[in-house]
């Protein structure tokens, strides 16, 4: 048996209308059978608010001087912006394990190894969706997805270095109270962004080769929609 | 003839599901694959979709509604066709999760029927179908076996799940030459020697893929060895009071459990961590962690690798707690059941080879932890005490320390005040 291989691409800073048509259309090709493999894009966006399809319009304390988009993942409101490591898996769960909780809880478990391999314990917190440092603390990354025919889209979003304070203008994943944390934070002072970047990317993607069993094959994005004209297997 | 649309299960446990959006309204005409509404379960939205062509009719839940799994949400109804009452709600159990993969995209000539009836995990590429209970194809799927290769004997040459456990009790015995390995790639048998040379019987060598845990461990390892300046520190350590002391504990734990040598040793480590700091650190890039905490990572070989789980606070826990957690913790990690919060977050560690009669070894150390400690086998060795030879309980510690973090001296002083308490064990009641 080969191991299954999960085309990994680096996109770098994304619009997020761009990056929505982008995975949707993946998605889609996913599904139509015309990609042979997963995928996973890692990216950033420009500041901007998502609300899920749970979302209660209360969460959304400040919406001044940002773009508000309304979407189909699961999940309340939440905050995207730069320092914050964003990755869609378009996967295809038949491939893997039709069961949409087993998606989310690998999901979680890929980013908690991703976490330790920097240095950051971290765990679930039950019966939340997402993942804190240890002892159900402050979240670190946030989870929210889409599934149609067994293919993923949407996924999850790391702070690594994002600006902590944009999430005071939202209440984050519905949960009041909940203390919003990033990779900088936990890790203190003295390694430079662009380090904790690398850093975090590297790991996330060795997360997902653990928790998922597949083989990352890492492209760095020339011109998008590029992976899609790969033909079927 | 119409077609039910069922609030589905896309999870063994998911039990219902919160319609949240509809996509299409009563009296739309929809086709095959097109999605009729979304639904929400946990933190995951998916897409309900049409499994025949014709309008949607009888729309019977509204946004927002939740709707237990296996009841009827709406009915597709062929062009012109008339659907008379309601039907019953839940008038099936929900589809396994395997077999709405098979109804991917439309199938040609299969636009029209009740296709929602008989779930079906053959996908499109399956072109000789192969008769299976739906069951049997949900294990085949599940197991990774191809139907094709099993013998049915069910009606119609049919495969049962009894097959296919049948077929794969067979499998296992076959593929397995070594217990406990994973099955060998073997390359083809070699050619009939031409002179008299010494044959063993067998391949020259087994090719054994790398699994996903040595591969993590590979990664994981390279980064400490390579990148992090080792230095190798080794005493000798009497341990024959630690044993007195242990088992006078074992005697008034009676059936409370029992004390090893590993968790003596483990507590001992925590105890002289807390008087040496600078050895319960992380190396950092740029910075260096000293941990007010020790938590122990503790060596434990599983069957295809080892992984450290960890006792937290180990300094501020009873021998008997320790003793408890340590058995717990390994057993956790040889049946696989360790949650990555229980591996992850120590900040010192220890690996005992003692069981296996090794007499002392070196460990690689644990990034970003910046020290780690090899125990060996527990030996009786003639020492000199007091003049006089008297054969001693002794065991070799090797500590293995990052020099971008510990000097000779830092990690020399911590060995000596562990082996202080362990030939001494009473001051650990210091």
């Amino acid at each position: 048996m080969t191991t299954r291989v999960l085309e990994v691409v680096r996109a770098g800073l994304v619009p997020y209308a761009e990056g929505l048509a982008w995975q949707r259309s993946l998605a889609q090709a996913r599904i139509d059978r015309q990609l042979a493999n997963d995928l996973l894009l890692l990216l950033e966006h420009p500041p901007v608010v998502t609300l899920g399809r749970n979302s209660r319009a209360a969460h959304l304390l400040s919406p001044v001087g940002l773009d508000v988009f309304e979407i189909e993942r699961g999940g309340d409101v939440t905050f995207h912006g730069p320092g914050q490591l964003v990755g869609y898996p378009i996967l295809d769960l038949t491939g893997h394990k039709p069961d949409l909780h087993w998606y989310l809880r690998t999901l979680e478990e890929a980013l908690v190894t991703a976490l330790a391999e920097i240095g950051i314990p971290a765990g679930r917190n039950p019966p939340y969706t997402g993942v804190w440092t240890r002892g159900g603390g402050r979240k670190i990354a946030s989870i929210g997805i889409h599934v149609k025919q067994w293919v993923t889209w949407h996924g999850f979003a790391l702070n690594v270095t994002t600006d902590l304070a944009q999430f005071e203008r939202i209440v984050p994943c519905g949960i009041p109270g909940v203390e919003m944390t990033s990779v900088q934070r936990e890790m203190g002072e003295g390694r430079g962004e662009r380090d904790l970047w690398n850093a975090a990317l590297t790991s996330v993607i060795h997360g997902f080769e653990t928790a998922f069993g597949v083989e990352a094959t890492v492209h760095d994005e020339v011109s998008r929609g590029a992976a899609a004209s790969h033909p079927g297997a | 003839m119409a077609t039910n649309v069922y609030m589905e299960a896309l999870s063994p446990t998911m039990e219902e599901g919160r319609v949240v959006k509809w996509h299409k309204r009563e009296g739309d005409a929809v086709k095959t694959g097109d999605t009729l509404a979304e639904v929400e379960t946990d933190k995951a939205v998916m897409d309900l979709v049409a499994r025949a062509d014709g309008v949607l009719r009888q729309v019977s839940a509204t946004e927002g509604q939740t709707i237990p799994v296996g009841n009827v949400v709406a009915v597709i109804a062929a062009p012109g066709e008339t659907v008379g009452a309601a039907p019953a709600a839940a008038p099936r159990p929900a589809a396994p999760p395997g077999a709405v993969s098979g109804q991917r995209g439309p199938a040609p000539g299969d636009g029209s029927g009740e296709r929602g009836a008989v779930p079906s995990v053959a996908t499109p590429a399956d072109a000789t179908r192969v008769k299976a209970s739906p069951l049997a194809r949900r294990i085949a799927k599940e197991a990774g076996v191809d139907l094709k290769l099993v013998t049915g004997t069910g009606p119609g040459g049919r495969v049962t799940k009894r097959d296919l456990e049948t077929a794969r009790r067979g499998v296992q015995v076959e593929a397995r030459p070594t217990a406990g390995q994973p099955t060998p790639q073997r390359e083809v048998p070699l050619p009939a020697p031409r002179s008299q040379e010494i044959v063993s019987e067998g391949p020259a060598y087994d090719d054994v893929p790398l699994t996903q845990i040595r591969k993590t461990i590979a990664k994981r390892l390279v980064t400490s060895l390579g990148p992090i300046p080792h230095f190798f520190l080794t005493t000798e350590v009497d341990m024959e009071r630690a044993a007195e002391a242990r088992d006078a504990l074992n005697k008034q734990l009676g059936d409370q459990g029992k004390v090893s040598f590993n968790d003596v040793i483990i507590k001992a480590t925590a105890l002289a961590l807390v008087k040496h700091r600078a050895c319960n650190a992380w190396f950092q890039e740029g910075h260096i962690r000293y941990w007010n905490e020790v938590h122990i990572g503790m060596a434990v070989a599983i069957e295809d690798g080892l992984i450290t789980p960890v006792i937290w606070n180990a300094d501020r826990k009873s021998l008997a707690l320790i003793g408890r957690e340590a058995k717990e913790l390994a057993e956790k990690a040889r049946s696989r059941r360790l949650q990555p919060a229980e591996y992850t977050g120590s900040t010192f560690s220890v690996s005992n080879l003692g069981m296996f009669e090794i007499d002392q070894f070196t460990a690689v150390i644990n990034p970003p932890e910046v020290g780690i400690l090899a125990i060996g086998s527990i030996v009786q060795r003639p020492v000199v005490m007091d003049g006089q030879l008297a054969p001693r309980r002794r065991v070799r510690i090797t500590m293995s320390c990052d020099h971008r973090v510990i000097d000779g001296a830092t990690g020399a002083a911590f060995l000596k005040t562990l082996k202080q308490m362990l030939e001494n064990p009473l001051a650990m009641l210091l």
